[in-house]
């Protein structure tokens, strides 16, 4: 369930300016008091959105961080790297 | 009572504006959208009933209703920072009400929300079709991008029961209904091409879809689409079920106008009603 942080943290990212060049400056520290697990917040943080979105993390809303390249995701590496991802327990 | 006058089928695409405001009135998307506009024109619709999902900006995973109608006297968008104008849209609150008292008769349980601000999905087809924002909307929510997504036949039986519904509200009004959204359609998800965020990666079912729609067979497309197949044509793909709710007003009427932008993996549709 907690995968919702996930989500909502990209939604923030959108939403809030300030939240969103906290993330840039130091993602770590922007995430630490969020109610992530170990393993979502370290995902997070190497940019692993395929892990992410293997959990039910939902693709349009992790888009979102390529736009401000949030957690090293440009475009390009993001693409590559949801392009291996597996599908999310619901649809397999 | 109310007349059913005309349904609209569009995409929301949320760079068109932004498109369409750089390439000039003359680019393909804007004689689409062009053309619908003159249809809603001609049939001269008092209110505009829309089916859409929200991508999460109305709504969000702390409360996510599967159906839901917005009942408000005024309403503003887009709230996602999408680049095109800020509006603010009458709500015909009093048909919004009718259809939530009436779809619950009818076993359909609509989530009410009297608050709220509409995203990209509404916002961008008012842009191009009643840019003046003097038709009064009502606004349908159908949860199409998260699964598990409600059945094609449900969304098209709960088109109907809405469709019922406006032709039982005792007001002398022309009333015009909107499905809203792509047919394939992926975002960030891994169906996307190498280097870009979206794409289309099934251009067949969309000309499929159109087929269907081109020639009234609107059994055939709500037996063909369930989850699986929506899912193959894209995390997006779920924005079929707007189409095929306001189908509900449809039946197997072929439209007046049907244009596609296949690339895009959507269409452009009028269905003159009255």
């Amino acid at each position: 369930m907690s995968i919702y942080a996930v989500n909502k943290l990209c939604r923030e990212a959108l939403r809030d300016v300030t939240f969103r060049a906290a993330l840039k400056r130091d993602p770590q520290a922007a995430i630490a008091s969020l109610p992530l697990t170990d393993d979502e917040r370290a995902a997070l943080l190497r940019g692993d959105v395929a892990w992410l979105y293997a959990r039910g993390a939902h693709p349009f809303l992790l888009a979102y961080l390529t736009r401000w390249e949030l957690f090293g995701l440009t475009v390009r590496l993001y693409s590559e790297r949801i392009r291996a991802a597996r599908e999310p327990v619901h649809t397999e | 009572m109310a007349d059913i006058v005309a349904a609209f089928g569009v995409p929301h695409t949320p760079n068109f504006p932004a498109l369409v405001a750089k390439q000039g009135s003359d680019c393909k998307t804007a004689r689409l959208y062009a053309e619908v506009a003159r249809h809603l024109r001609e049939a001269s619709p008092d209110v505009l009933v829309i089916y859409t999902d929200d991508h999460f900006n109305t709504f969000f995973f702390d409360n996510f209703p599967t159906f839901a109608v917005g009942i408000a006297d005024q309403i503003c968008g887009p709230n996602d920072q999408t680049t095109m104008p800020s509006y603010r849209v009458a709500g015909e609150a009093a048909l919004a009400s009718h259809v939530r008292a009436k779809a619950i008769a009818g076993g359909f349980d609509l989530s009410l929300m009297q608050e709220f601000e509409l995203d990209h999905s509404i916002m961008v087809p008012l842009h191009f079709l009643t840019p003046d924002m003097q038709i009064p909307i009502v606004p349908l929510f159908i949860n199409g991008l998260a699964p598990p997504l409600p059945s094609a036949r449900r969304c098209l039986a709960l088109g109907r029961a809405v469709g019922d519904a406006i032709a039982d509200w005792p007001a002398n009004k022309r009333v015009a209904v909107v499905g809203s959204g792509s047919f394939s359609l992926e975002i960030g998800g891994p169906k996307i091409p190498l280097g870009e965020r979206a794409g289309t990666p099934d251009p067949q079912w969309a000309r499929h879809v159109q087929d269907h729609l081109e020639h009234g067979r609107v059994d055939d497309l709500v037996e063909e689409s369930t989850p699986a197949r929506l899912a193959q044509a894209g995390n997006i793909g779920g924005e079929l079920l707007n189409w095929i709710a306001m189908l509900g007003v449809v039946g197997d009427r072929k439209p007046n106008f049907i244009a596609p932008e296949i690339e895009h993996g959507h269409a452009y549709a009028a269905w003159r009603l009255d």
